[in-house]
């Protein structure tokens, strides 16, 4: 009967606790336009901007020495493609640097005298190119799109060489390759820029959105502290671990509906990559935020001022984003570094997430995330304790 | 803080990027084959230093659920009797798969496999075609008729740091003075001190401006002028025109970032809503100034908010001058649009006067 009492009094506690952080979010705007605004906001602003996902129509001008229908051929193939449209002849190769310097065009082609000649008369013929190097994604996309030409152009001719040739060389090639090649892309076809980035920037927002704000509110008991002498009067008096299962509670339920929205509505609305269930990505991202509010918790002991926590936020955003392996991949981190991007919960997020929407990785594929997720979640569990009891007894003593 | 966070930041990127690409990417081979010429297709791999095979594995499945995981970027399958298909004229086939959800590994391996399967398919014709009888130079433009040479222009190595630490190291600089300049003035107002600093500048704003702000232009030009020292001069990336070129680009910046800044304040002259919007405007400059998407493929009306930036300037600068060392007359425009930006402030001097005099702080 005692312990019945016991663990009703706790549940009590806790739900005061749960009721009164409740209370203290939806009273602070700030808190509110972090809860709310920056996830239903970002997800929309950052997609707008990487929606058009693949380079089209890159100009290109071409210098072209020879001057014959083989070549103008080769030019039409070139413009033809969807990476790149020829803009414009240059009589020599300053011409064409004059265009590159006014960046009216971003690569330059120049076809060589002798090209129509070589190719009649079974020798090779080279083109040659040269590429801006501002943009890697430019770059990729006239590299793959001049490969493909290539492809294209090498079949035609190997084709009427080999006629040309007679039937010896027909009877070994068939016209084709005896050993042929084929590429197989996984993930994303298209290759599109928001199809890559957004599926690990969304799980990325979750993460500090929710940080941000939980730091905030730990910056307003931080201020009412110290105008009180070190006692928040919005406390609730419960034990370290009832105050932030409490408070865990109330962020985690806050943003069940927004991971929703953000792993749901936001690729469907824009047509990403989604080809994961709701019974696998919302258990899958569950202890995300989970381990999100523990490590908000934690954080908050940095804070004093409610301004703080934005700059924190802010600047952690950047280097979070770089530790998750989005843009440089995890194997080639050092040790250290594969040890910090591992204490963070987004690395474990962004990964599986990114595999389960694009790959199509089952729950079982990426349980190691799903495990690392919980684990984070248990030691930011204790770590917040801490700093809950350090506070709490900040509070009585200066009540004493 | 104005010194330490720059430093720390630069350190994590330089450092956790100093291989300029992520080489050995882990893979695995499927060679269900087993003979001497799969085993040649494999030994090949391996020589390559864009991938690392570091799983032999056993089937087509197993490679896909293990890539479905994340533990490779990519798998090379060699079906079963391929030595006997290639000599037998039964057109064996290759195949490799790359998952391409993560860019740059997806890539390499996609450029290392390609390479090799490519090769392979070209030695076993130039074999047979020899043997069949024809003479060796006609064999390989046979095989190969068109070459084309590409030439990356000022980064043969396709060097991915040089792209991300160019910009977003000065990105990140961006956001500290954007936010440093408003905490400095806003806490004036917080405080309730603005009047007393007012008085002090004998009640000229423009004064009392400068005054605090060009001590701290001093050090950030300085924080700037060392990061790109330790880029350009430390550590070779390109620098291809005259370093001053560069390095008046960083001050030019460094000013408009604070005129920038002063200009959000007397919009908002508010510590925390001027510092949110420095902010999460900051953070946006990262991806809609065009550092990996470009700017003209974006939607036009998403595109534009580019060059309300600072950072969109100095980065066509750094493209201009110290990628591509071309001549400073077609950067004109873009040094220009930097001096444009200390005018910003002078706009709405008064509304800021009139806040300093009456501080408000609405908590």
């Amino acid at each position: 009967m005692k312990l019945l009492n016991d663990i009703g009094r706790r549940l009590v506690t806790l739900f005061k606790v749960w009721r009164r952080e409740f209370y203290l979010v939806f009273t602070d705007p700030g808190v509110l336009i972090f809860f709310f605004g920056l996830p239903l906001a970002y997800p929309v602003v950052y997609t707008l901007i990487y929606n058009p996902e693949i380079v089209e129509n890159m100009p290109v001008v071409v210098v072209d020495n020879c001057r014959t229908p083989s070549s103008r051929e080769l030019v039409r193939a070139i413009d033809a493609t969807q990476a790149l449209a020829v803009t414009g002849y240059a009589a020599n190769l300053n011409e064409a640097r004059e265009a590159w310097h006014t960046k009216k065009c971003y690569a330059i082609i120049e076809i060589p005298a002798g090209y129509d000649k070589n190719l009649n008369s079974l020798r090779q013929a080279t083109i040659t190119t040269y590429a801006d190097m501002s943009l890697l994604l430019r770059y990729r996309a006239m590299l793959l799109a001049l490969t493909d030409v290539q492809v294209d152009q090498t079949l035609s001719i190997t084709q009427r060489r080999v006629s040309d040739l007679g039937l010896l060389a027909e009877s070994v090639t068939d016209g084709q390759l005896p050993v042929e090649s084929q590429s197989v892309i996984v993930g994303d076809e298209t290759q599109g820029f928001a199809s890559f980035v957004m599926p690990g920037i969304v799980v990325l927002i979750l993460q500090q959105s929710m940080i941000l704000g939980i730091a905030m509110l730990a910056g307003g008991r931080a201020e009412r502290r110290r105008r009180n002498h070190g006692y928040d009067p919005m406390a609730v008096d419960a034990s370290p671990v009832t105050t932030v299962i409490g408070r865990t509670l109330c962020y985690t339920l806050i943003y069940l509906p927004l991971a929703y929205y953000i792993l749901h509505i936001i690729p469907e609305m824009f047509s990403l990559p989604h080809v994961t269930k709701f019974g696998e990505y919302m258990p899958f991202i569950f202890p995300l935020l989970i381990a999100s509010a523990m490590l908000g918790q934690t954080v908050a002991v940095f804070i004093t001022e409610r301004e703080a926590s934005l700059l924190v936020v802010v600047f952690t955003s950047l280097v979070f984003l770089f530790l998750s392996g989005l843009t440089w991949p995890r194997y080639a981190f050092n040790g250290f570094w594969l040890l910090i991007s591992d204490c963070i919960p987004a690395t474990w997020g962004v990964e599986g997430f990114i595999r389960m929407t694009s790959d199509g990785a089952t729950p079982a594929n990426v349980g190691y995330y799903y495990k690392m997720m919980w684990l984070l979640a248990g030691v930011y569990f204790i770590t917040a304790s801490i700093v809950a009891y350090y506070h709490r007894r900040l509070g009585r003593r200066s009540q004493a | 803080m104005m010194i330490v966070v720059p430093a720390v930041c630069s350190f994590f990127f330089l450092n956790l990027m100093h291989e300029g690409l992520p080489l050995k990417v882990p893979v695995a081979i499927v060679d269900n084959d087993q003979s001497s010429m799969s085993r040649n297709v494999t030994r090949q791999l391996n020589a390559m230093e864009l991938i690392d095979i570091n799983e032999h594995l056993e089937s087509y499945h197993e490679a896909m659920e293990k890539m479905r995981s994340g533990e490779i970027f990519g798998f090379f399958h060699i079906p079963e009797d391929f030595q006997k298909d290639a000599i037998g004229e039964r057109h064996p086939t290759l195949s490799f798969y790359c998952n391409m959800t993560i860019f740059v590994p997806g890539t390499l391996s996609f450029k290392g496999f390609k390479t090799v399967a490519v090769g392979t398919a070209g030695d076993i014709v130039e074999t047979q075609l020899v043997q069949a009888g024809l003479s060796d130079n006609l064999v390989s433009p046979l095989v190969q008729p068109l070459g084309v040479d590409t030439h990356p222009l000022n980064n043969p190595w396709t060097n991915y740091n040089y792209y991300l630490s160019n910009s977003f190291l000065p990105g990140l600089l961006a956001l500290l003075m954007l936010t440093v300049t408003v905490f400095s003035i806003c806490t004036e107002i917080k405080h309730g001190t603005s009047p007393q600093w007012l008085q002090t500048a004998g009640g000229h704003v423009s004064i009392a401006l400068l005054g605090k702000l060009l001590p701290q232009t001093v050090i950030f030009s300085a924080v700037g002028v060392g990061l790109q020292a330790v880029l350009y001069g430390f550590l070779h990336f390109p620098l291809n025109n005259h370093a001053m070129h560069i390095i008046v680009a960083m001050v030019l910046f460094v000013m408009a970032c604070q005129a920038l800044a002063v200009a959000i304040v007397e919009l908002v002259p508010n510590l925390r809503l001027s510092l949110s919007i420095c902010s999460l405007f900051g953070i946006l400059c990262f991806s809609v100034a065009g550092f990996s998407f470009p700017v003209d493929q974006m939607y036009g009306s998403v595109g534009i908010f580019a060059y309300i930036f600072p950072i969109r300037y100095y980065f066509l600068i750094y493209i201009d001058q110290a990628l591509n060392g071309i001549p400073i007359y077609y950067s004109r425009f873009y040094y220009a649009a930097l001096l444009a930006f200390l005018l910003l402030p002078a706009l709405g001097l008064r509304r800021l006067r009139r806040h300093l005099e009456n501080p408000v702080y609405v908590p």
